[in-house]
């Protein structure tokens, strides 16, 4: 067993990719309780995003344009699929919306391959400014990124509780959260609201991207698939609470740190995400409603 | 074998195990006659890089028709389907290095082993319904992909996982006797497959097919009903895993050597996508969703055309089957053709209005 020296730098990495998986994962909450959809396709724009940030980065474009791009595309990408397949498929069972955003998923990912070749065995990085400095909490060396990371994470997931409560399209969000049809039956734009929830998530994709990149890899396939772990958060959280999003995220995001000096354990640490999303999913499932209207647990 | 749709819609009390009528007889003889030409003419007809690609195709049509059992009959969406192969490539990779059992048998346990752990993981799982339960079996499929890729598929070395790291020579693994040649290893993959979706209409035509109708429509009708839906369930599992397992025994034969990275998470997706593509609902969307799974790709890499554009394709063709065509292609294909012929003839009949065909 490692010391507890060992352990020290990886809680802090821990705690900052535990801020980004509570940031993506707090955008798919929100998606899901406005819209109905689990949007599978977030790991997959922001990776794009964070792909094309880095094309136009290499041209000698400055790096704000490149990261403004990034989020940019995100947002846009998502924007565009939730107006043109949102209504299309409105009416329909929540598993079909979640399986067609992993049609989209697809699309993204074959493009990136496309574009993106990886088989010259070319490495690709980003690299934020606040990559190089940082300070020293203890023995442990700190980075910006890493900080940014953590801050950013709990930045929205205060932010977007504070709008959901305070602002008028947020209370319009959790009225469509409660039921659709109502909601549009008092009037709320029903439809701009939906384009709202999928614009905001769009842009968290693409932070959260461009942030992954930086911290993990900037690698198609890791990227996309990543969004399977910040998932597991959010499904800790049963797709409901932000806040309980956010704890189940740095949870994973440490736990799955932790592990790294863990020479036993070390290979299987991966799993982390998986394991305790199915063994929170499977506790929290054991009083379960034979016959209900919606697809609640 | 497509009435077999129409009888596990539960919409006619039909006895179909007991008198065929001539329509069934006729499918049969179709059916029967396409099998023959599969299984002599094909690998005489076919280049060894086509063998090699349908023989893939028979293996994932196996695959393909245990997630369509799934999806199309009982309604439940798996997402982790390819771990579950590899579950099956694992156990008859093992069984076949460390015994000299006959092929046919070590294909049988890898099914059995591959289903009792479908069902160990499973019953849980089934707890969950819809969405939750699609992504927990995501969820599930991803942490199966981390242990493989540590624990890696055996090649000959010792112990209970049978790898050896440092192995320079790493022994191929063995394939039946009678059908060592790639075109006979072929034949023997074309008639396992029969039998799986021989397997799986049997199923479909008597008990659990009407069970597992009942659940698709309506779980708490089904319970309402008198139909045990925990069990019937677990069986639809339990059949997919089995069927599954055996498709990853026939791989293991088929390629020799089998990696960990050859299974990962992301195949499941598309899977799930060619699945919904060539029809979930009928045993024919198996063998097309197989097609574009495994042929497509041999063909466009012959033509040198990027395999990206085939994900891409999938994922055009899953937003398409979603949003239009829910029945997918096995379903829309006929029916196009249907519409084409309307149209030709009435075409015909515009040109000659005298003397047109009826």
């Amino acid at each position: 067993m490692p010391s507890w020296q060992d352990f020290q730098p990886f809680i802090v990495s821990g705690l900052a990719l535990g801020g980004v998986y509570a940031l993506s994962g707090v955008g798919m909450v929100v998606l899901y309780q406005a819209t109905g959809v689990v949007y599978l396709a977030f790991g997959a724009v922001g990776a794009m995003g964070a792909l094309i940030a880095w094309s136009l980065i290499n041209a000698g474009v400055p790096g704000w344009v490149g990261w403004l791009a990034c989020v940019a595309f995100a947002g846009v990408v998502t924007l565009g699929y939730g107006m043109v397949f949102g209504p299309a498929l409105a009416k329909r069972d929540p598993l079909i919306k979640a399986v067609a955003t992993l049609g989209l998923t697809l699309v993204l990912f074959g493009l990136m391959d496309l574009l993106w070749t990886t088989s010259g065995g070319e490495s690709r990085a980003i690299t934020l400014p606040t990559d190089n400095s940082g300070f020293m909490i203890g023995q442990v060396q700190v980075n910006w990124t890493q900080v940014l990371g953590l801050g950013v994470g709990v930045a929205i997931t205060v932010g977007i509780g504070a709008f959901l409560r305070y602002t008028k399209l947020g209370t319009a969000m959790r009225a469509m959260a409660g039921d659709r049809e109502i909601t549009a039956t008092l009037g709320v734009p029903v439809r701009r609201v939906e384009a709202a929830a999928w614009l905001g998530c769009g842009v968290l994709a693409g932070v959260a991207g461009l942030l992954l990149a930086d911290l993990v890899a900037l690698d198609a396939t890791t990227l996309t698939f990543l969004v399977i772990s910040s998932l597991a958060a959010a499904l800790i959280a049963r797709l409901r609470s932000i806040t309980l999003t956010f704890v189940a995220a740095i949870v994973v995001g440490v736990v799955h740190d932790l592990l790294t000096p863990v020479q036993s354990l070390t290979n299987y640490r991966d799993m982390t995400p998986f394991v305790l999303a199915a063994v929170a999913l499977l506790v929290l499932s054991r009083r379960r409603v034979m016959t209900s209207s919606r697809e609640e647990m | 074998m497509l009435d077999v749709a129409e009888a596990a819609a539960g919409a006619r009390p039909r006895w179909p195990l007991r008198r065929p009528d001539t329509r069934t007889l006729t499918r049969a003889g179709v059916i029967g006659v396409l099998l023959a030409f599969v299984l002599f003419a094909l690998p005489q007809l076919l280049s060894l890089y086509y063998v090699d690609a349908m023989t893939q195709v028979a293996v994932y049509s196996m695959v393909t028709l245990g997630l369509g059992v799934l999806v199309g009959r009982v309604g439940l969406v798996s997402l982790g389907q390819v771990a579950v192969l590899a579950i099956g490539a694992w156990t008859a990779a093992r069984l076949l290095f460390a015994t000299s059992m006959p092929y046919p048998l070590v294909l049988l346990e890898a099914g059995v082993i591959t289903m009792v752990a479908g069902m160990v993981i499973g019953l849980p799982a089934l707890r969950l319904r819809g969405l939750y339960l699609a992504l927990i079996t995501l969820m599930l499929a991803g942490a199966i992909t981390v242990v493989l890729a540590t624990v890696n598929f055996p090649n000959g070395g010792h112990g209970f996982l049978g790898y050896n790291g440092s192995s320079v020579h790493i022994p191929p693994i063995r394939r039946p006797g009678i059908a060592a040649s790639d075109p006979a290893y072929f034949r023997f993959a074309v008639v396992v497959a029969a039998l799986m979706f021989l397997l799986a209409a049997v199923h479909l035509r008597t008990r659990p097919g009407r069970a597992w109708a009942a659940i698709r429509q309506s779980e708490p009708a089904a319970l309402a009903a008198g139909i045990n839906t925990t069990l019937y369930k677990l069986w639809a599992l339990a059949l997919a895993s089995f069927i599954t397992g055996v498709a990853g025994g026939v791989l293991a034969g088929a390629v020799h050597y089998l990696y960990s990275i050859d299974f990962p998470t992301q195949d499941s997706i598309t899977l799930l996508a060619v699945v919904l593509m060539g029809g979930a609902y009928s045993l024919w969307g198996a063998v097309i969703a197989a097609l574009l799974l495994q042929l497509l790709p041999a063909l466009l890499n012959n033509w040198g055309v990027s395999a990206d554009w085939l994900t891409i394709l999938f994922g055009l063709g899953v937003l398409q089957v979603l949003t239009t065509a829910p029945a997918g292609l096995a379903d829309q294909v006929p029916k196009d053709l249907a519409r084409l012929g309307r149209l030709l003839r009435a075409l015909a009949r515009r040109l000659a209005p005298s003397g047109g065909p009826e």
